[in-house]
């Protein structure tokens, strides 16, 4: 176990090194986000009454079709180098390359958080009380790490095959159903107040989602990279 | 070419006469219902197909995990053919369930949690076979395949239960009648029917995959390519 | 649960059923079709 600890941490740092080069993708990926708030309040019209009552449902949306594109990336490099099978040539766990980029993947769509929800503050009109900042971030975090995990298994899967961009999200966005109403209903609480208290239970809900999501991961991820 | 009569096409037979008989009872045997009339026919397929579709999922499952643990091509080929014919079941099923919808609630769809459940199902194992098909080719289709169906149907249960906190802070889940022992005949032949044919798609499609590789492994001149464009 | 009884739906019943039957029916004959290709490729080679 603390091998796998370890591994994990010494990949990680090797994935976070490849995130900060990349960092200009990172911003990339960020205004795409933004651009789909702002499509969204297109879509939806002048209504503002209907934008703040979806506002949790588009931030979450926002994140979603971010995640698609940096998951992809993370793999993306990964394979094109052959990097992958470098690191698989050493004596490490394939759970640890699981671990170390699924955890690179949550802090980069976590990132993502204070200017997807400043922003989509500004536009829908929404007011998040100083008192919800933490569950707010704590929420989008949780979510963060939801789509990161089977993300990264599927980034993983699909890197190696044609029509990778399409695949992606085609096999992802059914399998977090659980995760993006986990998180709407959790995020709408924290922006429009709780007064029956049920936040703690969605994002309950989504901790449970996050744990199941994680280990599946890590326990299919060797059968997806090793050699046929 | 082999002629003989097939083991599965006796199944597959039966399936199809009970089927039959099970549609006519359905229809002009058993009494209508008491609040639903006549709209509560649409139990007697729309049940059996549902407790089928998950039959071929959940085998679908088994053999994906056999698939990963043995590496044997027949776990594969098993898989791909009870994930299509759960997909098949699924899609009727739904618009069974839009029909039956419809004609009691007025609506071709509803956020109801089984309906949510029974489309994200569908989409999750929509998504496994066409990983398997860009997969062509690739070495590691199998594996790749198998993990794709095992992480779609652990997600089922957990769509089921989020979908229904969700539910229930809405609305109270509306549910078919209990039934009534007179309305159990159709209902368990069709069960059977349903079940026969199931067996009888999945051992057809899975022999059909088992030949494709025979035949496609001792095509030369494609492995020859394929060896080429690795080392390139 | 619905008040009172539901009249006629015999067209929702009737096209249930023949979508059900017909869904089945393409699926095994595809089947067929695609086993029986298989076979002329195979006697081909």
């Amino acid at each position: 176990m603390s091998e796998l600890r370890s591994q994990t941490l010494t990949l990680l740092a090797k994935d976070l090194r490849l995130e900060w080069r990349a960092k200009a993708r990172l911003v990339a990926v960020g205004v795409f986000g933004l651009l789909s708030l702002v499509v969204f309040s297109i879509a939806v019209g002048p209504d503002s009454k209907a934008l703040t009552a979806g506002a949790a449902g588009f931030l979450v949306i926002a994140l979603l079709l971010s995640s698609t594109l940096a998951l992809a990336e993370s793999f993306r490099i990964e394979h094109e180098r052959r990097a992958l099978e470098g690191i698989l040539l050493l004596p490490v766990r394939p759970g640890a390359v699981f671990y170390s980029k699924a955890i690179a993947n949550t802090l980069s769509l976590a990132m993502l958080a204070p200017g997807l929800s400043l922003f989509g503050v500004v536009l829908y009109g929404v007011e998040l009380q100083p008192a919800n900042v933490v569950s707010f971030f704590t929420i989008w975090g949780l979510a963060a790490a939801g789509l990161s995990a089977p993300g990264t298994l599927y980034a993983a899967m699909t890197a190696q095959l044609r029509s990778r961009d399409v695949l992606l999200p085609l096999l992802l966005f059914p399998l977090v159903v659980p995760v993006l109403m986990a998180s709407c209903k959790a995020l709408a609480l924290a922006l429009t107040g709780d007064p029956m208290g049920q936040m703690r239970s969605w994002a309950l809900l989504l901790l449970c989602f996050d744990l199941i999501y994680w280990s599946l991961g890590g326990i299919l991820f060797p059968f997806v990279i090793e050699e046929g | 070419m082999n002629r003989r009569f097939a083991k599965e096409h006796w199944v597959g037979l039966a399936g199809l006469l009970l089927f039959i008989v099970g549609c006519y009872i359905g229809l002009f045997v058993a009494p209508a219902e008491r609040h639903m009339g006549e709209v509560q026919r649409i139990m007697y397929v729309h049940v059996p197909t549902a407790w089928n579709a998950l039959l071929c999922f959940t085998c679908a499952f088994i053999a994906a995990i056999g698939s990963l643990w043995t590496g044997r091509e027949r776990w594969d080929a098993t898989l791909v053919a009870a994930a299509e014919a759960g997909v098949v079941l699924n899609g009727l099923l739904l618009i069974q369930g839009s029909l039956w919808g419809r004609a009691t609630w007025g609506v071709w769809w509803d956020w109801d949690v089984r309906l949510t459940t029974s489309l994200v199902l569908l989409l999750l194992f929509i998504g496994v076979l066409s990983l398997r098909s860009f997969a062509a080719g690739s070495e590691r289709r199998a594996s790749l395949t198998a993990v794709a169906a095992i992480v779609a149907y652990v997600d089922v249960p957990l769509v089921y239960f989020c979908v229904r906190w969700w539910r229930s802070l809405h609305q109270i889940q509306s549910s078919p009648a209990t039934v009534d022992p007179a309305m159990v005949l159709p209902l368990r032949v069709n069960a059977f029917a349903l079940m026969f044919a199931a067996i009888w798609f999945i051992v057809r499609r899975a022999r059909l995959e088992l030949a494709r590789r025979r035949s496609s492994e001792t095509a030369i001149p494609d492995r020859i390519e394929r060896i080429e464009v690795r080392h390139a | 649960m619905p008040e009172g009884v539901i009249l006629g739906g015999w067209n929702f019943v009737i096209a249930a059923y023949t979508i059900t039957a017909a869904g089945l029916v393409l699926y095994a004959w595809s089947l067929i079709r695609r086993t029986r290709q298989q076979h002329q490729k195979e006697g081909k080679s």
